[in-house]
């Protein structure tokens, strides 16, 4: 019961009873405490985590997977069911029940009253069940699941206010453009089972490709697919336009999903599957330079938006750019450094965003629903706790020296710089991608403290919307925040820079060790890369500053002079909407339309056709009178007919 | 006597058919019909269907010529049955078809005696003629209507209906013709059934086997010493010999194989398959014939039903269990022993001598069986059972309840 | 001797007599007692076989035949007496209404010979009949 394996499945099933709890409290006169067996479970689910990540700890290389339940087998193929815990797993287990149970403490503050309360809550539990499956599992199967899982529940959640036609259309935008990703997810699924001789454990499919190495363009392929899974997911270039939509969805999902957990599920993906990708360098330069790619263009389009959660959500999508850059880097450098700097990054980077997010809602709690930061300004004082946690959020996310953020895309720029360092053929691109996360570091730096100054800074300014009510929120949701900002301030110094106990822990993860053993590429030192440190420092203080000359005073918002083609180009999101539009609905309209027609046509073949049956049908309708014993009469007979078939048939 | 010219299977095809075709006419004149019926013409057309049939299975299954009390036993309950089923369809007052019905129960029950079934025929009794036709005559006595009715005197279809039915005993009997023609009776042999009487196993046969059993029981523990040494081994290995020896000899007077005449033991007992003379063994001598079938299909049984014939299967096994149960033995007792597949080998061979005895006629005093193959192989489908009885009880109550509304 | 054959063919008639009984009869309670007979003549059957194949299953297997008649007749008597109460008969042609819709409801055609029920002589009642008084608003409602 208290092995790793067991403790994950305490893990698992203790959201999955909060959902079930709070579905059926909405039949009950206990709607109202719905919030509470969420809190409760993922709570306790967040301190087993902790438990289980000591285990881990302790048993260092790993533990084996799961015995597996075998759903059928067909030929080679032999669906079976494992989990796997091992530091990547019980690293992720730990960060989302954690974070999960203080977003579920400001939700239940920030949802009440809402008239859908037990229905946001039973999704909440089953997106975290969903989430901790998907990161325990061991086999492609059940990571198709829990990845749909998770994608239903981010649909369901985007869609809560299904009554507002923009909620709903961003829900559906969420869901097919992830579609989009997950056709390639599933071809590259079945095309790395027909390499690694159909076996569908993870461990043993990577085992199979590594001894038996396929060729070079089918792998490259196969990797590529999956990370068409992964941009879907995890909303990158080209499909990241519906993550800025979904933000449509009540804030904390924004928190937790869109932010801090589900959008990760992707680095996670390439994370779990690092012994491929280090063997197909092709796709790994694709990878990063997808990365750098949505980084900049989504810390571009941030710069002028003017709703604020929508800011937070391209930095969102900017801040995920960085991971892939990161993780693409993994086999030109050694994978287990590669990966992390993305999966640090990714776990500061839950921390912060989540605080961001929260903050967010907070303000937009307190200012009646209005979220457009010209509307609002100075809320220096009227919200002094969110104000505070805010900042540490956005310093945090900027990179200011000695915060979480800071650390973590250290290590990331540090991966970036030592793919250049290398006898790879991609050194140029490496280096180009490090410049342009570096331009990516100024622009994150400077975008949040525009958000930032924009909010909370200037002369005093409530949107009418907001009434009297204009005061600091209740203190269930002001805890969560301040909870959250201690872990944005600290989790970095604490885990990385000096102990190098999360690298020394990840490191350890079976999957890293074997990736590791197939590399060409060696270590790279864990030392602290003053140049770069120093670089990053004056990029955020720089951008900070910026921001800081710019929007001090709040009010109005202004472009810096001769820049404001830019922040035109920047607030119209780049036409990309307007692109894909033209370039891709406009043509599927025309066929659309066409097909009608052709439909019309078959329609009335179809009809034309219906009519014998029809004719038939009245014809020998009498036979059926109502009559039981007529009934058993024809049963007979016919029973007759069929055995005197049967008898002369077979005695001849 | 051109009726005879034509071939065994459209013989009976005929007379089934004509049986079936008065059947149904019988079955026509008799149904109740508003415009009256012909009682006289359909019983008669009746007794003809019976005459027929009775014809053909004498002709088809032979005379019932040996057991006769047996077999008048079978043509009384069996006649029973069929008459009051017959006026249990064509009576208009459904108080005496329940009472036809019982006395079709009570025939029923006589035929399972027959087969060696005293508990179901009981629990038949029971339960049909004390609950179930009980239970019956009470809603017939609340639903008694005066005079003619509808349901009573009027039947629907009364020619199709007597058409499916008598084609479905049709087909049933002609299909049981074809299949049973390898079981006819040798028409070369001089008294054609008195073969049938033959028991499978005779008590003599049952008593060895059973000595046997208790005596091979004994020769295991033969292997239960230490065998550690090789001269232990050979002494454990020679004491079961001795004793293995005898009951070897006695296996085979019963179900066959090589026998070693008493006093004259062979230099080797693993070489007695080659050094005995072989027997048949009684089981074999009794009912294996040797003559070839003309049609050289390999000896044919005396009785040619399933049970010799599954004795016959049975004793083979035995003998072919019992011609390698000394190797066995010997092999496990050499390098490497392993007393437990010597001793697996002594038991298999125990096991199939109790298969043996335990596959002969059926004993009529099998209620204790009946009960141990209910509660031990069947017990969960008769937990099953009674849950389905009593969800059949609430339901009947739940309906039962339910106030309609005459109209 | 009687062989397995004989049976077979003695419970192969049964079966077709209660087949008969069960197409052709209407009253519900002669065809559920047919269906019995069929029934019992599947019994012969598995017994017969039992008997000689000298195992026991055919019999084990009756005796579970007798459990689902026993439910059978209970649920099936339950099932008549409320249908008596809806229709004062047990018919089963007056069941016919889940029949295609616009098939004409199968009614007989040759007229039964019922006897003329004499009303049993009563006596003439002494009194007066009440007549019940109403009010305006009692006889406006009625």
């Amino acid at each position: 019961m208290f092995e790793p394996i067991g403790l994950a499945l305490i893990v698992l099933l203790l959201p999955l009873s909060a959902c079930l709890l709070a579905a059926f409290s909405s039949l009950t006169p206990l709607k109202k405490l719905a919030h509470v067996p969420l809190i409760v479970a993922c709570g306790s689910a967040a301190v087993v985590a902790l438990l289980l990540l000591l285990k881990v700890l302790d048993s260092g290389a790993g533990v084996p997977p799961s015995k597996p339940i075998t759903w059928f087998a067909a030929g080679h193929l032999q669906a079976r069911f494992t989990i796997t815990v091992d530091a990547l797993s019980a690293i992720m287990l730990a960060m989302i029940t954690f974070v999960g149970t203080w977003i579920a403490v400001f939700a239940g503050g920030y949802m009440r009253g809402d008239k859908g309360f037990p229905r946001f809550f039973a999704v909440m539990g089953l997106f975290v069940f969903s989430m901790c499956g998907l990161v325990l599992a061991n086999n492609f199967f059940v990571l198709v699941a829990f990845w749909e899982g998770v994608g239903l529940c981010s649909y369901l959640l985007v869609g809560y206010y299904f009554e507002k036609p923009s909620a709903a259309a961003a829900a559906r935008k969420a869901f097919l453009y992830t579609r989009l990703g997950d056709t390639g997810f599933l071809l590259g699924i079945f095309l790395l089972w027909k390499l690694g001789g159909w076996h569908t454990d993870l461990n043993l499919l990577f085992d199979h490709i590594q001894r038996f190495q396929p060729d070079a363009w089918q792998l490259t392929l196969a990797c590529l697919l999956l990370f068409c899974g992964a941009v879907g997911k995890s909303a990158q270039f080209p499909l990241y336009v519906w993550l800025p939509d979904a933000m449509e969805g009540p804030t904390p999902v924004s928190a937790l999903i869109h932010a801090a957990t589900m959008v990760t599920a992707g680095v996670y993906l390439l994370a779990r599957c690092a012994p491929l990708f280090a063997m197909a360098p092709d796709a790994q330069i694709v990878v990063s330079w997808i990365g750098g790619i949505t980084a900049l263009l989504a810390a571009f389009i941030a710069l002028a938006q003017t709703d604020l959660k929508r800011i937070l959500a391209y930095s969102t999508v900017s801040q995920l750019g960085f991971m892939f850059m990161a993780l693409g880097t993994s086999g030109t450098i050694s994978p287990a450094f590669a990966v992390t700097a993305a999966m640090f990054h990714l776990f500061t980077h839950a921390f912060f965003k989540a605080l961001l997010f929260l903050a967010a809602g907070s303000v937009m709690h307190s200012m009646g629903g209005v979220i457009d930061v010209r509307q609002f300004g100075g809320l220096r004082k009227v919200m002094p706790t969110t104000h505070l946690t805010f900042l540490c959020g956005a310093l945090a996310l900027a990179g200011f020296p000695l915060l979480s953020g800071f650390w973590s895309k250290d290590l990331i720029l540090e991966s970036l710089l030592a793919a250049v360092d290398t006898e790879s053929h991609y050194t140029a691109g490496y280096f180009t991608l490090f410049l342009v996360a570096c331009v990516t570091a100024f622009l994150t730096a400077f975008y949040t403290f525009r958000a930032y100054f924009l909010t909370f800074w200037g002369p005093e300014k409530i949107p009418h919307e907001a009434g009297h009510h204009a005061h600091e929120s209740t203190r269930s949701m002001t805890i969560p925040l301040l909870i959250l900002a201690a872990g944005a301030l600290s989790v970095g110094i604490v885990l990385e820079p000096f102990t190098h106990w999360f690298s020394d822990f990840l490191g350890s993860a079976p999957s890293l060790m074997q990736a590791r053993g197939r590399t060409p590429a060696k270590d790279v030192a864990h030392h602290f890369n003053w140049i770069i440190a120093s670089v990053s420092v004056v990029l955020a203080l720089g951008g900070i500053g910026v921001a800081f000359a710019l929007y001090r005073n709040g009010g109005a918002e202004r472009a810096p002079a001769g820049m404001a083609k830019v922040f035109e180009l920047s607030r119209k999101k780049l036409y990309v909407d307007e692109i894909y539009g033209a370039a891709l609905v406009k043509p599927v309209e025309v066929l659309a339309f066409l097909a009608r027609v052709f439909d019309g046509f078959l329609d009335a073949l179809a009809r034309l056709i219906s009519t014998i049956p029809r004719f038939i049908g009245g014809w020998v309708r009498p036979i059926q009178n109502g009559l039981v014993q007529f009934y058993a009469l024809s049963m007979a007979l016919g029973v007759a007919v069929f055995l005197t078939f049967v008898v002369f048939r077979i005695t001849r | 006597m051109n009726l005879f010219a034509l071939s065994q299977t459209q013989q009976a095809g005929g007379h089934i058919a004509l049986a079936a075709l008065l059947g149904v006419v019988g079955f026509f004149l008799l149904l109740p019909n508003p415009r009256g019926r012909f009682v006289p013409g359909g019983i008669a057309a009746l007794i003809a269907s019976a005459a027929v049939l009775v014809s053909w299975l004498v002709i088809t299954f032979g005379k019932p010529v040996p057991d006769l009390v047996g077999t008048i036993l079978f043509v009384f309950f069996s006649a029973g049955a069929l008459v009051f089923g017959t006026v249990l369809v064509v009576q208009k007052n459904p108080a005496r078809g329940a009472i036809a019905f019982a006395f079709v129960v009570l025939s029923t029950c006589g035929l399972f005696l027959l087969l060696a079934a005293p508990f179901l025929m009981a629990a038949t009794i029971i339960i049909y003629a004390g609950a179930i036709i009980v239970t019956f005559l009470f809603v017939l006595m609340l639903s008694h209507a005066e005079g003619p009715s509808d349901e009573n005197d009027r039947s629907r279809e009364p020619l199709y209906g007597g058409f499916a039915g008598f084609a479905f005993v049709g087909l049933i009997l002609f299909t049981l013709h074809q299949t049973s023609l390898g079981a006819k009776p040798d028409e070369n042999t001089l008294v054609p059934q008195s073969h049938l009487l033959l028991p499978v196993i005779t008590p003599e046969e049952r008593k060895s086997l059973g000595e046997i059993a208790t005596r091979l029981e004994e020769a295991e523990k033969l292997l239960d010493p230490d065998i550690s040494t090789n001269t232990a081994r050979n002494d454990c290995l020679e004491a079961f010999e001795k004793v293995y020896l005898p009951i070897k000899n006695h296996l085979t007077l019963v179900v066959g194989g090589a026998h070693v005449p008493d006093g004259v033991p062979p230099p080797n007992l693993s070489e007695l398959e080659t050094f005995g003379t072989f027997r048949n063994g009684s089981i074999r001598d009794r009912l294996v014939k040797l003559s070839v079938k003309p049609s050289g299909d390999g000896p044919a049984l005396f009785r040619e039903d399933e049970q010799a014939r599954a004795i016959v299967k049975r004793s083979t096994i035995v003998r072919e269990t019992q011609a390698t149960t000394y190797k066995a033995v010997q092999r496990a007792m050499g390098e490497n022993p392993d007393r437990d597949a010597a001793k697996a080998a002594v038991r298999q061979l125990r096991d199939e001598v109790l298969l043996l005895r335990g596959a002969s006629d059926l004993p009529a005093s099998n209620v204790r069986n009946l009960g141990l193959v209910l509660y031990s192989e069947h017990l969960l489908a008769i937990e099953l059972a009674g849950t389905l009885l009593l969800v059949a009880v609430i339901g009947a109550i739940a309906i039962a309840h339910r106030k309609g509304v005459a109209k | 001797m009687i062989t397995l054959w004989h049976f077979l063919a003695v419970a192969a008639a049964l079966f077709g007599i209660g087949l008969v009984g069960f197409l052709t009869r209407r009253n519900l309670i002669t065809m559920f007692l047919c269906a019995e007979m069929m029934l019992q003549a599947v019994a012969i059957n598995f017994v017969a076989f039992a008997r000689f194949h000298a195992n026991l299953q055919g019999q084990v297997f009756v005796l579970f035949i007798l459990a689902v008649a026993a439910c059978e007749a209970g649920v099936a008597l339950a099932l008549f007496i409320s249908l008596y109460r809806r229709r004062r008969s047990l018919d089963s042609t007056d069941w016919q209404e889940l029949r295609e819709l616009g098939v004409p409801a199968t009614v007989d055609d040759e007229p039964l010979q019922r006897p003329v029920i004499e009303p049993e002589p009563t006596l003439t009642p002494a009194g007066a009949r009440p007549v019940p008084q109403l009010t305006a608003e009692e006889a406006a409602r009625v």
